[in-house]
């Protein structure tokens, strides 16, 4: 500590190539989000068909998908892939299709559980009327199990922020692989990684605070009138990805 | 008979048979050895049009069950459910798609013409009552939503809901609930209303105005099929009853009959039981 000298002036200095290396993080996030959302929910369809081998086919897919950490896919689609197949799929797709086949597999799970949690009687009730199969799920099943998964589906997006951190590995400028290429060229590793601290915990803030006014939107009908959570009640549900233990 | 005939049919005063069912079967956990459960053990049942059966008897003797597989909504393993000429039986053809779509037809006509009320109501919470009310003629029926929003504000206002349109039903009571669920069956203008259990998760309280609810539905003509424990209802309402037990029809008959003296020493038991 006392032979540091402390050399803020970097922070506002490399404003630019972080704010740059930020974008790419949200990018690389969306798209791997959306993907999620829609390969989750294919698998999870598949996971609950008639068809006994559609359901073993995502049963296999979730628990193998799930099995790795995103540090051995990175690496293995990147250069395991290519270096076998010839692919090259450049860093920001390898990156893409390591977050995506990871996190859908836990999404389709999340989304499975939703989907069992709504009352069969619902279902009952909409086949009754002379509902198909599609819009029965469609109007009445989905609408409520989405509500179930949003707060599991969005701890898979605050850790989708967060591990996107990992694609710097394979060189892409993320907003880490920004960082550690300007620590190595600045020397000023305590302020730059805590500008990049802050700006990940700024960014999955919002996205907390986003979600908490989302769920409270869905839950509107359940409440009759009445108020939603309170801040400190979804800060305790959105626990910065819900892993820290309580 | 096409789907157009049979509404004809449906239509023209017929005072004919609206409901037969030959031999049903049905298990559950079917092919588990030993949590196969043998529920409906061959059971024949008719209703004429204009007609109220009241099925009574013991839980687990299956009684919901039936009413579930006349509209196939737990399709039977075994017999047959003949509905407005109709005839439908729990097998599904799967290997020709031409026959698996005429199949399908026929389903969904049974069940946007059999309307079903349940014991917990079952109620979509997402929506309002109005839109409860309003989906199956909208989804299943084709109507346009201003229609459907027209139907559905008449329906409700027929049981008396019409100022609980716009809440959702986690803001109503039981029994408003429950009549939320009955103008969502009859939204669909149907021919036959199933009733299982209707007012068997309801308040004391509360439960005359579902049962009276019912009677005036009766009255005006509607074919029912009523599941209930209320002996009243069934003797006042009832033409027929239908006593079941383990699977089977154990007595039928005029409900005044089978209530007052009953001739099987089961329904004796089970009246004796539910009366004391």
């Amino acid at each position: 500590m006392v032979a540091y000298t402390f050399q803020w002036h970097v922070v506002p200095e490399s404003a630019g190539a972080l704010a740059h290396g930020l974008k790419l993080t949200l990018q690389l996030s969306a798209i791997s989000f959306a993907l999620s959302l829609v390969l989750g929910l294919v698998v999870a369809l598949c996971r609950l068909a008639p068809s006994r081998p559609l359901r073993a086919l995502a049963y296999t897919y979730t628990q193998i998908f799930r099995a790795l950490s995103l540090y051995v896919y990175v690496l293995f689609i990147y250069f395991g892939i290519s270096a076998v197949f010839g692919i090259n799929l450049g860093t920001f797709a390898a990156g893409v299709v390591a977050l995506t086949l990871l996190n859908s597999a836990y999404m389709a799970e999340i989304y499975r559980a939703a989907i069992q949690s709504v009352d069969h009687g619902q279902r009952e009730a909409a086949l009754a009327l002379g509902l198909g199969h599609t819009r029965t799920f469609s109007s009445v099943t989905f609408p409520q199990a989405g509500r179930v998964a949003v707060p599991g589906l969005v701890n898979q997006l605050v850790d989708i922020v967060k591990d996107s951190s990992i694609v710097a590995v394979i060189g892409l400028l993320d907003l880490m692989g920004t960082t550690i290429q300007l620590v190595s060229t600045e020397r000023a590793p305590f302020e730059l990684y805590t500008a990049t601290a802050v700006a990940y915990i700024v960014l999955i803030l919002a996205i907390s605070a986003a979600a908490a006014l989302l769920e409270r939107r869905l839950a509107r009908h359940l409440r009759g009138g009445g108020s939603g959570p309170s801040p400190l009640e979804w800060m305790q549900r959105y626990r910065f990805g819900g892993r820290v233990p309580t | 008979m096409s789907e157009a005939a049979a509404n004809q049919a449906a239509e023209l005063d017929l005072g004919e048979e609206i409901v037969v069912a030959e031999g049903i079967h049905k298990s559950f956990n079917r092919g588990h050895k030993e949590r196969e459960i043998h529920v409906l053990r061959g059971v024949d049942l008719q209703v004429a049009k204009g007609e109220v059966l009241v099925v009574i008897g013991p839980s687990g003797s299956g009684k919901s069950t039936l009413l579930r597989c006349l509209n196939f909504i737990a399709p039977p393993d075994a017999g047959s459910v003949t509905f407005l000429g109709h005839c439908l039986t729990g097998e599904v053809p799967r290997r020709r798609p031409a026959e698996r779509m005429r199949y399908e037809r026929a389903l969904r006509f049974y069940r946007t013409h059999i309307g079903m009320v349940f014991q917990h109501f079952n109620l979509f919470p997402h929506m309002t009552a109005a839109d409860n009310v309003a989906l199956g003629p909208t989804r299943a029926l084709g109507l346009t939503r201003r229609e459907a929003k027209e139907r559905s504000l008449e329906e409700l206002e027929r049981v008396g809901m019409g100022e609980k349109a716009g809440q959702y039903p986690s803001q109503l009571s039981g029994g408003q609930k429950q009549r939320v669920a009955i103008a969502r069956a009859l939204a669909m203008r149907p021919q036959l209303m199933l009733f299982d259990e209707a007012t068997s998760a309801l308040d004391p309280e509360l439960i005359g105005g579902i049962l009276e609810e019912m009677k005036r539905l009766a009255e005006s003509g509607m074919t029912m099929i009523v599941v209930t424990h209320e002996m009243g209802f069934a003797r006042e309402v009832g033409d027929r009853v239908l006593f079941m037990d383990e699977g089977v029809v154990v007595e039928e008959g005029g409900a005044r009959e089978v209530i007052e003296s009953p001739q099987h020493e089961r329904t004796q038991a089970f009246l004796s039981a539910i009366l004391s």
